[in-house]
């Protein structure tokens, strides 16, 4: 039993990967779209669990947070006002979709070379190793305060910009949602 | 310990789920949705990245990526929903204004 905590530990990322992915899969393979953000909010909780898995806690919880708190909520109002049942009848996909997807499968082979290269071949697996932790969390900093001095130090000016952005996002999208009578 | 294959591996999996949603759904929420889901592939990947490289930089460009899906799925979601004011439906086939 111990041991085999130990291994699902070590593989938790691949898990949470894998789930991610499937989330996704129900998310696009649906019929209605309740269903969809249902996969989409399962899909996001599991990269929160990769990024948990690879020692970025601070960032996990704010996926949670901004995306199963925030963004679901807002597809989920949509979802509410947007009447779409009167169209499921003509099919949910796009009408090239049958053509598309011998290309796709025809582009997987032409890949598959590549995975199992990257996978399961010899030399490529020491090049690219994780490093333990890292190097702000040696002064015995959490990972916020890394991750903060991070961002104060090397990226401010990107985080004001962001800030406008969000700023100007909020006054367009309240412009464009209300009606035009008021 | 896992390795970056594995991350990029999964990542580049969750990417083309979600190019494959823009590319084959005709609902508009739908597509909203799986463009947010690339932007987490490549958020994992900025992470992976900075695990890699043992810094935070990577860390703290992906919390701006986050801020920036923000911003966008609340536009996104605004367009979706003056255009059913407009047309009645966010079927994406259906709406061919500018079409000649």
């Amino acid at each position: 039993m111990e041991q085999l905590l130990i291994k699902l530990g070590q593989y938790m990322f691949v898990i949470f990967g894998l789930l991610a992915v499937g989330g996704a899969g129900v998310l696009i393979f649906s019929k209605s779209a309740v269903h969809s953000v249902i996969g989409f909010l399962f899909s996001m909780i599991c990269v929160a669990g990769c990024f948990l898995s690879l020692q970025a806690e601070f960032l996990g919880v704010a996926q949670l947070l901004v995306y199963a708190g925030g963004i679901v909520v807002l597809f989920l109002f949509v979802v509410m006002l947007v009447e779409l049942t009167k169209y499921q009848e003509k099919g949910i996909f796009q009408t090239q979709t049958k053509f598309a997807i011998p290309l796709v499968g025809l582009g997987l082979l032409a890949f598959a070379g590549v995975f199992r290269t990257a996978l399961f071949g010899a030399s490529t697996n020491e090049a690219l190793t994780l490093q333990p932790g890292l190097v702000g969390a040696t002064e015995n900093l959490g990972n916020a305060q890394a991750v903060s001095r991070g961002l104060f130090a090397n990226f401010i000016l990107p985080f004001e910009i962001l800030s406008v952005i969000l700023l100007v996002a909020l006054v367009g999208a309240i412009v464009l949602a209300k009606s035009e009578r008021v | 310990m896992v390795s970056m294959n594995a991350v990029l591996l999964i990542s580049f999996l969750l990417w083309s789920v979600g190019v494959a949603g823009v590319l084959i759904r005709r609902n508009a929420l739908v597509i909203l949705m799986c463009v947010e889901l690339m932007l987490n592939a490549a958020n994992l990947n900025f992470i992976a990245f900075a695990r890699l490289s043992g810094t935070v930089h990577g860390q703290a460009f992906a919390l701006l990526v986050m801020g920036f899906a923000a911003a966008e799925v609340a536009v996104g979601l605004a367009l979706v929903v003056a255009l059913y004011r407009k047309k009645g439906n966010i079927q994406v086939d259906e709406i061919n204004l500018l079409k000649g």
